[in-house]
């Protein structure tokens, strides 16, 4: 396994200059995590803020027995389950229709254009739908790995995919 | 739309999405509180460690290892089956069948007899100290003077390294023997130098009486006795002056400092007839209590009489010099 490189070396010895330089580097791929399994622009920026905070206080504890973007996605992957767990306040924000701008309201920066629609259709999936659509389809999760990790049965997890992936070729029909 | 088509449709999605606008100057200010709080998290665990540690150093240093020689004593409320610790502030006490070994520190212990309540009062590297509210102890140190007090309700036993018994009741009425060394015994300015085998009266109001030796005769202790806790003391004066041998100057030489001015000079010519003073004396400084004549009598005194006590039945010795008296 490789060794953590010089930039989570330095961070994990304290320099927040290199902490930092971790954050711009990956800050796209947790952001991008974080929206789609949360539907939503302003909870997904939450989100991202709590995983690098999570990163900086358990970063000593990444030993490199992995690709340290590896690691830091699964951290990710938790912070927002967690967080979806522990939380019953959420009400689903739908994004509207209506609203040209897409994921994150008229204030929020859109997804890529080509791709709105599509990540418009994953937002507005339900749930438990749209969880187990992202970790699946999008980021390469198995059945067993996303029970584990949302903590329902594997067969709930093929279900919710299978039920997901029909509600996104109705959406996108239309 | 078709299963394919959506999979190539996700496919295409990009992997990274940039959020729309900084995230860290959120995620700085709190990885920058956190951090403090961390910091700052350490100060009460580090404080309440330190005060943990020295607590328990505290309560290692201040208190006495007790062991039960008889009977079952109380330290406090509880009852001491075997062995126990003293601690600053509690009571040892005993009933008529029970009896107790103290540890003073590292330097003595103190056998505390039945019918006996003591508190230990300080327990320090330089200062060792009980209280005696009533009951008997036996007590043997091997230290530097004035390391090991004893606390009665007549004032206070000061150890010069020694061994004593000391005892006395709830009101202060008691008697001090010393069996080695030699110890000072207090109350306000009154003050008694008890050296081994003598005694000395001690009394709650006046304190420590004229100690006297473990064989006076019994008229010169009620004489003693007299002169220091009863009326009359002029004539108590002159049957201590009559009654007195040279093995009892060390009574005479307390009986000196004690006596008004009137009988000084008797008290004096008494002493001196029976121990010659050293040279360097003058009858003129004795008179005046003059420390530096006092102190030098006081050294020949303890010196004869400390050959008298340890080598009493094995050699004479002559009590006016304390030389090896000729058959």
């Amino acid at each position: 396994m490789p060794p953590p490189d010089d930039l989570v070396a330095r961070a994990q010895a304290g320099d927040q200059t290199a902490f930092r330089e971790l954050y711009r580097e990956h800050v796209g791929r947790v952001y991008a995590l974080c929206l789609r399994l949360t539907g939503d622009a302003r909870d997904a920026e939450e989100r991202t803020q709590d995983v690098f905070v999570r990163l900086w206080d358990k970063l000593r504890s990444f030993r490199g027995d992995s690709a340290f973007s590896s690691w830091l996605h699964r951290l990710a992957v938790n912070v927002v389950l967690n967080e979806r767990r522990t939380t019953s306040r959420r009400e689903r924000r739908v994004m509207s229709a209506e609203d040209p701008d897409g994921v994150g309201g008229a204030q929020h920066a859109a997804p890529l254009h080509l791709n709105i629609d599509l990540e418009r259709a994953i937002a507005e999936l339900p749930d438990g739908a749209r969880e187990v659509f992202v970790l699946f389809d999008i980021e390469g999760y198995g059945h067993g790995e996303i029970a584990a990790l949302v903590g329902i049965a594997e067969g709930t997890s093929k279900a919710q995919l299978f039920r997901a992936r029909r509600l996104l070729r109705e959406k996108l029909e239309r | 739309m078709n299963e394919r088509e959506l999979q190539d449709a996700v496919g295409r999605l990009p992997k990274g999405i940039e959020p729309p606008h900084d995230l860290w100057p959120g995620i700085a200010a709190r990885i920058d509180r956190r951090s403090w709080r961390r910091r700052l998290y350490w100060v009460p665990l580090a404080a309440a460690a330190a005060l943990v540690l020295y607590l328990l150093a505290r309560g290692e240093r201040n208190a006495w290892d007790v062991t039960a020689l008889a009977g079952r004593p109380l330290i406090g409320t509880t009852r001491l089956t075997a062995s126990g610790r003293l601690r600053v502030g509690d009571w040892l006490q005993t009933d008529d069948s029970s009896r107790a070994l103290i540890a003073v520190g590292r330097i003595g212990q103190v056998e505390v007899r039945p019918e006996t309540r003591v508190q230990l009062v300080v327990a320090s590297a330089t200062e060792h100290r009980l209280a005696l509210a009533r009951g008997v102890i036996d007590a043997k140190v091997d230290a530097v003077p004035r390391l090991f007090f004893v606390e009665t309700p007549a004032g206070t036993a000061i150890d010069l390294g020694c061994a004593y018994t000391l005892e006395t009741d709830s009101l202060g009425k008691g008697l001090l023997h010393v069996t080695g060394g030699e110890v000072e015994f207090q109350t306000g300015q009154r003050m008694a130098r008890v050296p081994l085998g003598a005694l000395v009266q001690i009394r709650p109001a006046s304190g420590p009486g004229t100690p006297y030796v473990d064989d006076a005769a019994a008229p010169l202790v009620r004489a003693l006795i007299a002169f220091d806790f009863e009326r009359g003391r002029a004539r108590a004066v002159r049957n201590i002056l009559a009654l007195s041998r040279p093995q009892d100057a060390l009574s005479l030489w307390h009986l000196l400092q004690r006596v008004n001015p009137a009988l000084r000079g008797l008290v004096y010519d008494r002493l001196a007839a029976l121990v010659p003073p050293p040279p360097g004396v003058t009858r003129r400084g004795a008179l005046a209590l003059q420390s530096r004549d006092l102190e030098a009598y006081w050294t020949k005194i303890q010196r004869i009489h400390f050959r008298l006590t340890v080598l009493r039945g094995v050699r004479r010795i002559d009590p006016r010099t304390g030389t090896t008296a000729r058959e």
